[in-house]
């Protein structure tokens, strides 16, 4: 198993709704725990994590700020429509990144998509979000 | 590219004093007074994009001009989840929209009570010298005591109509940039 969710693996983020090119979405997928991405006002905020190919999902950690209401949602290609996978209300945390853990239960995912709903203050970070799991035969 | 920060405004006061037209005004670079009276009903939505002076970023208010009458004040709540910044207006001219400012700033304050952001109270008409009945003082001290920043302006004369919106992009730009230095010191 291994970490599908980085950009030296071949996923890409193919969509993000707030971009500080001093922030960019890339920052969360590049295998670095002191860069980030950052939400430029407003909620909720998203993205989407596109693997190089089919895969299985085993857990997702996630490394964020200021989060509150998240939802992770998958969508096996490209024609389908995104299903939830799991909807998580974060505890706030003051002096440090907060630190999630989401199985993914084995779904098959070609897409990962993460809608920040709701957050604890303006404006969100995501350090870092890693996808363990193993890619499909198809 | 420079950064987009995008804002909600929650525009407040009572009916008629001028809420429409001063939004009106400052999303039509002041092309635009409505010479006629028109009723509010729910929420009227605008964009603007502001840039922050000496930065290439941009602050874009998405701004919620609320209708004051009471009746809908049911249903223009409903749209102000998230708010990022305020406005509170009132009407030189009455003292009834004077003392109403506070019942507006806390039921936008109630959406959000954790999380703190910037207003302005905007005293409108000032134009109308000799029907004026609330003086600068006594809305410096509500600003004061509110914590919001106080303006005067006239919107039929267009005077400092803009400035209140300025001032609250540049505060929320602020805001901003003070996050990110937090997200950078956890990792430092």
């Amino acid at each position: 198993m291994f970490d599908l969710a980085l950009s030296e693996a071949g996923a890409q983020i193919i969509l993000a709704t707030s971009s500080d090119d001093k922030y960019p979405p890339e920052n969360m997928i590049d295998g670095k725990d002191d860069t980030f991405w950052t939400t430029c006002g407003l909620y909720p905020q998203e993205f989407i994590i596109k693997f190089t190919s089919l895969v299985s999902i085993n857990t997702i950690q996630i490394s964020c700020y200021n989060v509150k209401k998240l939802k992770m949602e998958v969508s096996s290609d490209d024609n389908q429509a995104f299903k939830t996978l799991a909807e998580k209300e974060l505890q706030p945390s003051d002096s440090a990144p907060q630190s999630e853990e989401i199985s993914g239960r084995n779904v098959k995912a070609m897409n990962l998509r993460v809608v920040i709903e709701s957050g604890y203050d303006h404006f969100c970070a995501v350090y870092k979000i890693c996808v363990h799991g193993n890619a499909e035969r198809s | 590219m420079p950064a987009v920060i995008r804002a909600k405004c929650i525009v407040v006061g009572d009916a008629g004093v001028g809420k429409s037209a001063i939004c009106q005004l400052f999303t039509s670079d002041g092309s635009h007074f409505p010479k006629n009276y028109t009723l509010t009903m729910g929420a009227e939505f605008m964009v603007k994009p502001v840039v922050i002076p000496d930065t290439q970023d941009t602050v874009e208010m998405y701004m919620y001009d609320s209708a004051g009458k009471e009746i809908f004040t049911d249903m223009v709540m409903k749209f102000w989840d998230h708010p990022s910044m305020m406005i509170v207006v009132y009407d030189v001219t009455s003292e009834t929209s004077f003392s109403s400012c506070e019942k507006w700033i806390e039921r936008v304050r109630s959406q959000k009570p954790d999380v703190p952001f910037p207003g302005a109270l905007v005293a409108n008409k000032i134009d109308l010298e000799q029907r004026r009945i609330v003086g600068p003082k006594a809305g410096k001290e509500l600003a004061m005591k509110t914590g919001l920043d106080y303006y005067e302006c006239s919107a039929k004369e267009m005077q400092n109509v803009d400035t209140p919106f300025y001032f609250l992009a540049s505060e929320y730009y602020k805001l901003y940039q003070e996050k990110v230095e937090l997200f950078k010191a956890f990792v430092a």
